[in-house]
């Protein structure tokens, strides 16, 4: 028999109100103790992915499996192994962290016996020792999400789902919180499933990653994976506005005309337009310079600058996800 | 497992609800002002006109039950307040992911606001003996009026969760947590009897939960006459049974 993964979905649907569709077909594996990160536009499903992987509620349709057990059949023994940490505030502000973390372990069903030995763990695991017996309303925006994620560790999780974790949060906190997990990670060998909007996070802590837009995934792979997906190099072109072509009336006086060109060269991967720039994904940068060059200046665009970049998982993004691709349907 | 689950997170519930006031009891204490000026005013001053018949009780010692139960009843039925916050929040997904079933929660959150509501009649019992008001010299009579207080103040948590989950937002909920807590106390026997009122109110005061409560905790703390006790508890019970069971319905709802 295989080994059953961490986390997988399968044709996963979601419609709300028969109307508004979330997802739309989501197909996921992920593997045990790997750090997963979703990105996705705002409104693209993620959280409504999240939410149906913790079994807040149910897919339309299609199914979904945290360690082989699905998440609407089997919801109650799910509930016993996952962690969750929601975007928004999910401590009592009004108690102290300590209580919050009392609370949260009967809820959750610590027996007695490791009550204190887990919640010891949880603080130090996100580094609030000191700060316990505080009332949480004195605490920073980094010390709750730390608090919030400790809640989560009580249970010592197989998975822990975390939905946009360093939301809001000064490079210093979002740097704490993730140096935190990454220990607690280590020592435990925690599934991580996090959805987020920061590309550099997804890139310095995820093992893999997956692109979801429209309620769709549209890639998927190792940080490295994908941006090498996108060819070694990328080729920027900035335009100069006022000569620009005017034969058309595409976005910002690049003329769609000048995209196809460059797209029909052979050794050309991928070319997409955003504001007043082109990028031209390539492997080989010095010998397509000239040639683009001359198929643009044919086209009629006045070229004012042009810079050469690795592409970043921003550019990744952006191909993949970004509203102004026209590469989109491509797998 | 899933009755501990369940049991275990109801405790917890209370737990917190009890640590949370002994960090801030302000609220308990604010709250406490009104009920008492309707018994130290109102009481005192309709005692001395006597213009409700009743009978040998002095009026302020008839309506003692009844603002005792308004106190905790304004407890309850905000306290679905506190739901529509978390629902703002990330508190409830988070009951939600926890092992425990959705009912639990519903119900113990109720149990939780009864035990608030609980506390805050203590508060304003002690204020009632020293403005004369005398209370049946049992202590077993006492507590059992205050287990009714707490299974109906219960009852109305889970109706203002109930509201809660339809309501969805802070603004409309107020507007219907004021638009019903006096008619509440309006049309129940808590001011006047009920054959004072006109046929119609006497319908809705006979459906009114408030009413039985009145009469039972009435009979326990100031008449002593327990002969109607047993209809006014059951009453109450299905009252519970019933509103538990659709807030634990309805209580899907404001997840999505």
């Amino acid at each position: 028999m295989k080994m059953a993964f961490a986390i997988e979905a399968r044709r996963l649907k979601k419609v709300y109100d028969g109307r508004t569709k979330a997802l739309d077909g989501v197909d996921l594996q992920v593997s045990p103790s790997e750090v997963f990160a979703l990105l996705g536009p705002n409104g693209s499903g993620k959280t409504t992915l999240m939410r149906i992987l913790t079994t807040q509620f149910g897919p339309t349709s299609g199914e979904a499996r945290n360690f082989g057990l699905d998440v609407v059949k089997s919801g109650r023994e799910v509930r016993r192994m996952i962690g969750y940490v929601p975007q928004e505030t999910s401590v009592w502000a009004d108690i102290s962290g300590f209580e919050n973390l009392l609370i949260y372990s009967k809820i959750y069903g610590v027996p007695s016996s490791r009550r204190r030995k887990n919640i010891q763990d949880a603080l130090s695991s996100m580094g609030l020792d000191e700060v316990a017996t505080r009332m949480v309303k004195t605490y920073s925006g980094g010390m709750v999400r730390r608090l919030e994620i400790a809640c989560a560790l009580l249970v010592k999780p197989k998975i822990l789902f975390l939905d946009e974790p360093t939301i809001g949060l000064d490079p210093s906190a979002r740097k704490a919180v993730w140096e935190n997990l990454t220990t607690f990670k280590k020592e435990y060998g925690t599934t991580v499933f996090f959805n987020t909007h920061y590309m550099d996070e997804a890139d310095l802590y995820s093992d893999e990653i997956a692109i979801i837009d429209r309620g769709k995934i549209v890639k998927s792979g190792t940080p490295s994976e994908l941006k090498h997906s996108l060819g070694s190099e990328i080729l920027r072109f900035h335009f100069n506005f006022n000569h620009a072509n005017s034969n058309h009336d595409g976005s910002d006086g690049i003329g769609e005309g000048a995209l196809v060109a460059v797209k029909s060269l052979g050794f050309v991967r991928d070319a997409v337009i955003s504001d007043s720039m082109l990028d031209v994904f390539v492997e080989d940068g010095e010998t397509a310079l000239p040639k683009i060059v001359e198929a643009l200046i044919t086209e009629g665009a006045s070229i004012e600058r042009i810079s050469a970049a690795r592409p970043t998982l921003d550019d990744v993004f952006l191909r993949y996800a970004g509203n102004i691709s026209f590469g989109r349907g491509g797998g | 497992m899933t009755a501990k689950d369940s049991l275990r997170e109801m405790f917890a519930m209370i737990e917190l609800e009890m640590r949370r006031l002994r960090h801030d009891r302000t609220e308990i204490y604010t709250r406490a002002v009104q009920p008492i000026l309707w018994l130290a005013v109102f009481g005192t001053v309709m005692s001395e006109v006597r213009g409700i018949p009743t009978g040998d009780m002095p009026y302020i010692d008839y309506i003692t039950p009844g603002v005792l139960l308004q106190s905790t009843i304004f407890v309850s039925v905000f306290y679905g307040l506190t739901i529509v916050w978390e629902r703002e929040t990330g508190i409830l997904k988070r009951l939600l992911v926890a092992p425990a079933s959705r009912s639990a929660v519903v119900v113990g959150r109720s149990i939780a606001s009864g035990v608030r509501a609980v506390v805050q009649a203590l508060i304003i019992f002690p204020v009632a003996i020293l403005l004369g008001v005398r209370f049946v010299p049992n202590p077993l009579y006492i507590a059992a009026a205050f287990l009714v207080l707490f299974l109906v103040s219960g009852g109305f948590a889970a109706l203002s969760i109930f509201v809660a989950s339809l309501m969805k937002t802070r603004e409309r909920f107020m507007g219907l947590g004021q638009a019903l807590i006096m008619p509440l106390f309006f049309a129940s026997n808590a001011l006047y009897p009920i054959e004072l009122m006109p046929p119609a109110l006497q319908r809705i005061a006979v459906l009114n939960p408030l009413t039985y409560a009145v009469d039972a905790t009435r009979g326990l703390l100031i008449s002593g006459d327990l002969s109607g006790l047993a209809v006014d508890v059951f009453a109450i019970i299905v009252f519970d049974v019933a509103i538990f069971a659709v807030a634990s319905v309805s209580f899907r709802k404001i997840i999505e």
